[in-house]
Formats: structure tokens, sequence, C-alpha cells
């Protein structure tokens, strides 16, 4: 096993707000926990409020949270995560401002079929063949998913999903498990693949996505995070208030709305657990006014979201999460590479530890590997310039220049060939001449795009599973699913 | 005592003032508005379709033109429902006549589900466009849908759902209904950002709006081919 740990490259370039205005954020959010507070919608989270010394009302279900348990629980988050890939060539390092980006998000509804260019709802083996592409994709760093699996029992969707991650990638595994029951399957299945709880504690290649509903809202399915919280396996926290939504319609307004939700959530995870791992997505998101939509694609979406998310994250000196390479586009091409460069490279220069939803089109409503591979390509660029550029004598070359002298050229000077590694190559992206691509075919990007996931699905072969291991985990995806369905039947009457 | 010239000139002065308060979006006046038509005597279901009514179908086809948004779509369609409930409509009942009506809906978001923006700026719409319209609300159970539909009757059955995890509850309704025997009693609309025209077939919806102003008039042509 290699001890080469992936450390991202620093992005904290952009900065929106000063000191002071971070500040205003923070006691904002602490006026709304505090006087507003929050409605709980589980006995079982009031209870563990309660127990804190927070202001409960049971009848109301309402939580008011005094300053005190707040700062306690920003001070006892640890301030880095290792979150390990199955094989540890993957692991990355969560801290400060250093930036990587995740293939997808949640399970998608629809998925644009790269072979057919049709829209329709995905199966198991569309989500295999999605995550073996997100596992072979270079800039990719974690994995969600650019797809779903609804050809199963729809109670047993994210067992079946969890599954397929655990079996097609060795990279870092962030995933939502929208029930307090499937948060315990993932930990189970995570403990398998690891060997043992214990193990899986030492090096955490999964993570929960938790979700406040906004606004101002932790719902029964926010008992998921107990159990992670529980077990030390780190817990991404992101609620999704909309300006003029489900938050007042400023994007400040809608910040302070996912602020308080965020920091109510982290709160409730250092009562269950002091110093469990969280990842701070105190996002405040756009809401489209003319269509309602939740607007991936706009400016203020991408401030909202990682620009300022990242400076109070920053200021909590917590792990962040945000978002980037995702677009309204319903198709790949002008609109949502646009929308995938504006907000790749903003997540990146604000220092976004994990930045999700790379391969996301039409707001996340369709999951396409082909754009994924795009988004990819569009996030190496990103990369490239939040790493920067170096400045010193070797690079500024004056001898160089000295040498080579008016009128002369580069072309052939050792120099040269020295720094050629400075220079990133485009992997889909044609710069040849114009006569090159013509005789090359003619091929625009989407033709290049899906030619490269058929290559993809040809070679990459990533480590599987041991063979027992594999078989555990099916049965314990059997059994929950037989679980799940007899559950909602008994509900059902 | 007034003339009738005075008195038509005050009626329009007041139905202009309900559907000017609507196209302003202030819930409040619009409210007052009515108060004051059912003060000076002017039939409410006239305020309805005058005042309100008129109000919506202008705001309507704004939208559709893109010059206003969904958030004024909303906040016309709060005033115009606030009108409705709170005076307009008890008035009629009091006086023992019943609302005109489109159409009963029974309208609601599926059980696990609390996501309701959507659901309630529709339910608004359908009002204001002259429905009679019974929200329940939220996160509401397969079977309390089953039993509205068996006790209220209701023209068309709107279900709403914006998790990929709960529209397939959506389906789950239906089938409830079928097993019931209530399925051919009642139109099933379907809605919700995850929702698409192939999942309402695959389902056995009989239409899916794509926003609030597609569901009324989806709904209008269920009613009128039923």
């Amino acid at each position: 096993m290699s001890n080469v740990v992936n450390r991202g490259p620093k992005g904290n370039q952009l900065r929106l707000l000063s000191r002071e205005e971070v500040e205003a954020v923070h006691n904002a959010a602490l006026d709304v926990l505090k006087d507003t507070g929050i409605d709980c919608y589980s006995d079982k989270i009031l209870g563990i409020f309660e127990e804190a010394g927070a202001d409960v009302d049971r009848e109301k279900r309402r939580v008011r949270i005094p300053e005190h348990l707040i700062d306690e629980a920003i001070n006892k988050a640890p301030s880095k995560i290792l979150f390990c890939g199955r094989d540890s060539k993957n692991d990355i390092l969560l801290e400060g401002s250093r930036v990587y980006y995740g293939f997808g998000g949640t399970p998608t509804p629809l998925i644009l079929d790269h072979r057919t260019d049709e829209f329709r709802r995905p199966g198991k083996k569309d989500m295999i063949e999605t995550t073996l592409v997100g596992d072979a994709l270079s800039n990719m760093d974690f994995m969600m998913t650019n797809a779903g699996v609804f050809d199963v029992p729809y109670e047993a969707e994210y067992l079946h999903e969890f599954e397929i991650l655990l079996n097609y990638t060795q990279k870092p595994i962030l995933y939502s498990a929208p029930s307090a029951y499937l948060a315990e399957k993932y930990l189970e299945m995570g403990a398998i693949v690891a060997g043992s709880l214990k193990e899986l504690q030492r090096r955490p290649f999964i993570a929960l996505y938790t979700e406040p509903a906004s606004p101002l809202m932790l719902t029964k399915s926010q008992e998921n995070l107990i159990g992670f919280a529980k077990a030390n396996i780190p817990i991404a926290i992101a609620p999704m208030p909309l300006s003029g939504g489900t938050a007042p319609g400023t994007v400040m307004g809608s910040c302070v709305v996912g602020t308080s939700e965020t920091l109510a959530a982290i709160t409730l995870i250092q009562l269950v657990n002091p110093h469990a791992p969280v990842i701070y997505g105190g996002w405040g998101l756009t809401m489209d006014p003319r269509s309602g939509m939740c607007a991936y694609g706009s400016p203020e979406f991408a401030m909202g979201a990682n620009a300022i998310m990242a400076q109070m994250a920053r200021f909590y000196n917590l792990p962040s999460y945000g978002f980037g390479g995702c677009a309204d586009g319903k198709l790949p091409g002008p609109q949502s590479g646009a929308e995938v460069m504006m907000n790749a490279l903003v997540a990146g220069q604000s220092g976004v530890n994990l930045i999700h939803d790379c391969g996301y089109l039409a707001g996340g409503m369709v999951g396409s590997i082909e754009q994924a591979v795009i988004a990819n390509e569009i996030v190496g660029m990103a990369k490239r310039i939040i790493q920067g550029v170096r400045v010193d004598d070797d690079h500024l070359a004056v001898d160089v220049i000295r040498e080579v002298g008016p009128g002369g050229n580069f072309v052939t000077q050792k120099h040269t060939r020295e720094h050629v590694g400075e220079f990133l190559l485009s992997e889909l992206f044609d710069r040849n001449s114009f006569g090159t691509w013509q005789s090359g075919g003619a091929k625009d990007t989407r033709t290049v795009a899906k030619e490269r996931i058929e290559k993809i699905l040809k070679q990459h072969k990533p480590e599987p599973l041991g063979q027992e291991i594999r078989e555990r985990l099916s049965e314990v995806v059997k059994e929950g699913e037989r679980e799940l369905t007899t559950k909602q039947r008994k509900a059902e009457g | 005592m007034k003339d009738t010239e005075t008195r038509c000139r005050d009626e329009q002065e007041i139905l202009e003032g309900l559907k000017q308060a609507v196209l302003n979006f202030e819930p409040d006046e619009a409210v007052e508005m009515a108060k004051k038509a059912i003060d000076d005597g002017i039939d409410p279901s006239e305020a309805i379709e005058k005042g309100v009514g008129r109000a919506l179908s202008i705001v309507g086809k704004k939208y559709e033109e893109g010059e206003l948004f969904i958030i004024h779509l909303a906040a016309a369609g709060e005033a115009g429902s606030r009108a409705i409930n709170e005076v307009l409509k008890p008035e009629i009942e009091k006086r023992g006549d019943k609302a005109p009506s489109r159409g009963k809906i029974v309208i609601g978001t599926v059980s696990g589900d609390i996501h309701e923006i959507g659901k309630t700026i529709v339910s608004a719409m359908l009002l204001a466009n002259g429905f009679e319209v019974i929200d329940l609300g939220k996160d509401v159970p397969v079977d309390t849908f089953v039993d509205k539909v068996r006790h209220e009757s209701p023209h068309i059955l709107g279900l709403s759902a914006l998790l990929s995890t709960t529209i397939p509850i959506q389906r789950d309704v239906i089938e409830a209904l079928k097993k019931e025997g209530l399925r051919d009693k009642v139109k099933v609309m379907v809605g919700g950002a995850p929702v698409t025209d192939e999942w309402a077939k695959e389902i056995g919806a009989d239409a899916y709006g794509t926003d609030a102003i597609d569901a009324v008039n989806k709904a209008k042509s269920l009613v009128e081919a039923s």
C-alpha cells in the first residue's frame, strides 16, 4: 500500500466577503437559531436537543439553539478529514482550501443515453457503466452518481446504488441515505468491504450526505446522521435553501438560512458524538425567479454555493462542500459548457474541498456521462488555473532569452523541453490546426466524448472486491430490500 | 339612496379595486376590497369572476409571455385565494348558495415529502380559476387520498412530489385507487420537479402539469372532457 496522499491544489484566490461581512453572516445565523429556531420532525432529535439544554417546544416541534451550544460544536468538530479511497492512491485530504471535484451528485431521475441521445429513466446497468466512467476520469477525485437505479423496488433504490458504488469505484464515496435505516446499512456494507467497522473508521472511504429541509427543518430522514456520527464516519451537511422560494429572495438571505440549517445539524452531530467529523455545506442557493427552478448554472448560485460558503467554512475551520461542473442546460453544448466552466472555476478558486455534481444537466434532473467527460476536461483547466504559475529566475528565463536573442526561436531550446510539463494538454478539446481537425474527421466535442466513453468502458477495470465480500454485500442488499418492501406494504395496510 | 348609474359606477370601481389588489400582489388589500364588495351589495360570485378571476388571467398571460415570473404568479394566487377563502366563499355559503365551480379538485403532496411550495401555487391558481379546491397539505398518506376520493367525489386528484424517492408514491396512490375500485371515478394529475410526461404515462396518470398555468389548463380540459 502506498502512503501517497492526493493533496489537492489550494484555491484561495476568490473572496467576496470581508472579515466583517463573514462575521455578520455568522451573527445573523446565531440570531435565526436563537430567536426563530428550527422545526424538528423527529422525536429522537428533539430529545437530543432538549437534553443538551436547547429551548425545545415539544408541541410545536420548535428548537431554539443558544449560541454556546453552536460555538462548542464548531470547536469540537475536526478541521481536517482524510477521506480515503478503497485504494489508498485515491485518498484525499480535506483541509484548508485544498480543492477536489466529485463525479455527480444524488441519483438523477433521468439520464442522457450517450448511445441513443435519448433521455430515459436509468437502471442498474446504467449506474454500473456510469460509475465505471466516473472511476476512470482523472480529474474526478470522489464519487457520487450521474444515474440512479429505478429498475428495482423503489424502497431499495439507495441500497442497490450504494452496492454498485462499492463494487465499481476505488475512489472515496459520498452518498445520501434518506433514512436512519439506510445509513445503518451503509455502515454495515462499508464495514464488510473494510473488513470491520474499526478498519472503516481507520480509513473511511464512505461519507454520508445529509440534507436538512429548507427553510429551517430537520426531518425524520436526518436521523440518518445519528448512526454515522456515533460511528465517527464523515457527514457532509448540505441543505438546499433557494432564494425567493425556501429562503429570502436575496443571495445573502439564502446564505443565512443555509448557514443556520448547517450549524443546527453540526450542533446535533457534536451532541451525538463530540469530535465526529463533519463537512460544512452551508449553501445559499438560487431559485430562478421566472421558472421557480433551482438555478445551478446561475452566477448567484456559484457565489452562494461556493465563494461565500467556503469563506464561512474557513471561518469555522471546517472542511467544505460545494458545487461545480453542473449545468441547467439540457444537453451538452454551449450553455452547459459555459455554466460548468463558471461554477467549476469559481468553486476551485474559492478553495472548496469537495466540489460535487460534475456531469449534472438540467439542474440535476439528468445525469450524463457524456457531459461528465466534458466536465472532467473543464475541471482540469480549472485545477490548472488554481495551481497558478511559478515566478523564479528559471521561469523568468532571462538567460534563455539572452541566448536565443532577437529574431531567434525557442522551439529547440532544452529549457522549453524541460518546462513542457507546465502546460496542461487537452485530452478532449481540440487545439490542432484547422486542417488537422478537418482531416481527422471534423468531429465535434460530443462525438469525441462518446468515443472516450466507449474506450473507457472497454478498458477500465477497477480492482474488483473479493468474491466473498461481493456475496455478503449482495446478501445485505437482498435482506434490506425484503425488510424495506414489507415495511412499506405493512404501512399501506 | 344611490341612483342606478352611481351604483353601477361604484360597483365597477370596487371590482376594479379588487382586481388591482390582486394585480399589485396585496393580499390584505384584496381581502378588504372583497369585504367592500359584499358591503356594497355586489354578488360574491361576480366578485370572484370579475375581480379575482380577471386579475389572475392577466397575471397568467403575462407569466406565459415571460413578463411576470413564478414569484408574481404565486403572490397573485395568494392574494386571490385569500379574498375568495376569507370573504367571498363564506359569503356565498352564508347565503345558502353554491359557489359556481368549474370542478372539484383534491390536491396534496404525497407521503414522505414535505415540499409543498409548488403544490400550493397550483392550488391557488386552481382556486382563482374557479375550481373548488381541497388542499390536503404535505406528507399526505396514501389512504387519506383514497378516503378523500371516496367521500368527496372530486373530478380530479392532484398528486405532487419533489423527490425522486417520493414520486413512486404517486404510483402507489393510483394503484390504491384501482384496488379500491375508485380509479375510474376520478382523473389523476401529477406534478413536481422530477415528474416527466413519460413518468405520468408509465404510472397511468391522466395528465401532468409542467407548471401552475399548464396544470390549470390541463385541469380545465380534463373536466370539460369528463
